[in-house]
This record gives structure tokens, sequence and C-alpha cells, in this order.
């Protein structure tokens, strides 16, 4: 993919890292809790490997969304550090090498973080205009958790990458 | 205090025509969950980013959903197919009715 060129990513998250360090000593309004382990599923993915669903909140954002749609793996990537020592400031870079074509484009994508308390914490709806899928942010996580970005296509054609991610300073309250 | 929705565009310095651009995009606001307290151990009220709009020219290229798991002084970056010159603007909305506002031009370099 031609992205690279376009978004010098690697630089980009070494600098948004740096930034939430620095955000993270200037002051600590979370007190940092343990951190608990992933609840058991659910439901199951639809993929070997997925994380199942891990709560009634996630299985409504499903059904609501996607309907009887399963998201299958690929065309998709979810860039995240494993590690994420401030959960305030998470960065999450999301890239995908489906076409973005009148005929045929990336309509939505949608990210889940399985533990917040508000679990879809956005949903970008996005027309051929943008060019090639590359979108970075920064979001909070209340602890561990899988975060799941999830891109659905003019078609109506659901793909989907999940990390991992660990953090210890509860970024929601 | 900051300017709540002071908006800072970046765009790269040489644009030509057709080219995919980075577009960097960053905005002043609390982005408050509600969920935590202030050092009265008042709870500081939600106050949050809900919705995005991007207009490229008169078209609406874009429409983000958010909540308050958006970082505090949102930062997002996207590309955008530079097809022509005009005004890439910026609209935020927040629960509490606040509308701000930011733009950048599109210029293709000589």
């Amino acid at each position: 993919m031609a992205l690279d060129e376009t978004l010098p990513r690697r630089g980009f998250l070494k600098t948004l890292s740096g930034l939430g360090a620095l955000l993270a000593v200037e002051g600590l309004a979370g007190a940092a809790r343990p951190v608990a382990a992933l609840g058991a599923g659910l439901l199951r993915g639809s993929d070997p490997g997925d994380p199942p669903i891990p709560n009634e909140i996630v299985a409504r954002i499903y059904q609501e969304r996607f309907g009887d749609r399963q998201p299958r793996r690929g065309h998709v990537v979810l860039d995240m550090p494993e590690l994420a020592e401030d959960g305030r400031y998470v960065p999450v870079a999301i890239e995908s090498d489906l076409p973005m074509t009148a005929a045929e484009y990336v309509k939505s994508v949608y990210l889940i973080v399985d533990h917040n308390p508000d679990p879809l914490v956005t949903a970008f709806h996005l027309t051929p205009a943008l060019g090639p899928l590359a979108i970075q942010t920064r979001i909070k996580m209340k602890r561990t958790s899988w975060i799941r970005a999830i891109v659905e296509t003019s078609g109506g054609e659901l793909w989907a990458d999940y990390k991992k991610v660990e953090t210890t300073l509860n970024g929601c309250g | 205090m900051p300017e709540v929705g002071r908006t800072k565009v970046v765009l790269p310095e040489r644009i030509e025509r057709g080219e995919v651009i980075p577009v960097r995009v960053v905005v002043q606001h609390p982005m408050d969950t509600g969920f935590f307290r202030d050092a009265n151990a008042e709870i500081i009220p939600a106050w949050f980013i809900n919705e995005v709009r991007i207009y490229y020219g008169d078209a609406e290229v874009a429409r983000f959903e958010w909540t308050s798991g958006i970082s505090r002084d949102p930062m997002v970056v996207f590309n955008l197919k530079a097809d022509r010159e005009g005004p890439l603007t910026f609209v935020w909305r927040d629960n509490k009715g606040g509308e701000y506002r930011g733009t950048a031009e599109i210029r293709f370099s000589a």
C-alpha cells in the first residue's frame, strides 16, 4: 500500500505517546485500579481466535449496527500499543486496503472497547472523497480490554481486526 | 483556560491536484465523561463532542459519531483526495448544545 508515504504513521504514533506521557505528568485525576481479567464470553466471534462478545452492551451494539451479519477478519488493520500506560490517551490507527471509489468504498468504521462504560467509542462515517482509509485518533480506556475495529463497506460487508490492550491508569472515571 | 472549540488544521505545505493528503486536526474540548470528580469531590458533568461533520467545499465528506471515550482535546488524522481547491470545514457539536467550527483552505502549489 502507498499509505505509508501519505501518513508517516510510526513517527506520528511516537509523537502521540510522547504527548500522552507529558500530559500524564501534568496532572493525574483518576486513581489506578486493579486490572480485571477479561470476562467470559456470551457469544462466539465468527472466526476461530476472535474475541467472544463480552457483555450485553456489546451484543446490543452488534445487533443494532450489524444485524445478523458477522464481521470476518481481514482487509483492516488496527494498530495500538499492547500496553497503554495512560488510559486517558491511547493512540489508535486504523487502516484498510479496501477500495475507496464511487462504486465501492468503506462506508463506516466502528471502534469498540469491550470494557469501557460506553463501548462504541466512535463511528466514523466516510465517503470516497477521503481516499484510502487511514485514520488515527486517541481514545480513553477504563481498563485492560479487547478493542474491535470493524469496517462496513458500501456493499454491506463487514471486516474486522482485534487487539487486546493492557492498561492500568483508568481513563474513563 | 483554553478556548473550547478552537480548531487547528494541519495540511501539507505543498499540495498537488489529485494528490491524497493527510489532514491532521485538533480541537480543544474537555471531553468530560461525567465519571470524574473535581478537587472538591464534586462530579464533573459530562461534556463532550458527540458529532463531527466535515465539509470539502459544499460537500459533506465525513461524519463522526463520538462519545466521551475520545481523549481530551480530540485529534484526528485522515486522508483526503485533494481534487479541487476550496475550504475544508469542521463542525463540532457537543452534548450541551455547543457548536464550533474550524476551516482550512485547500490550495494547490503553483
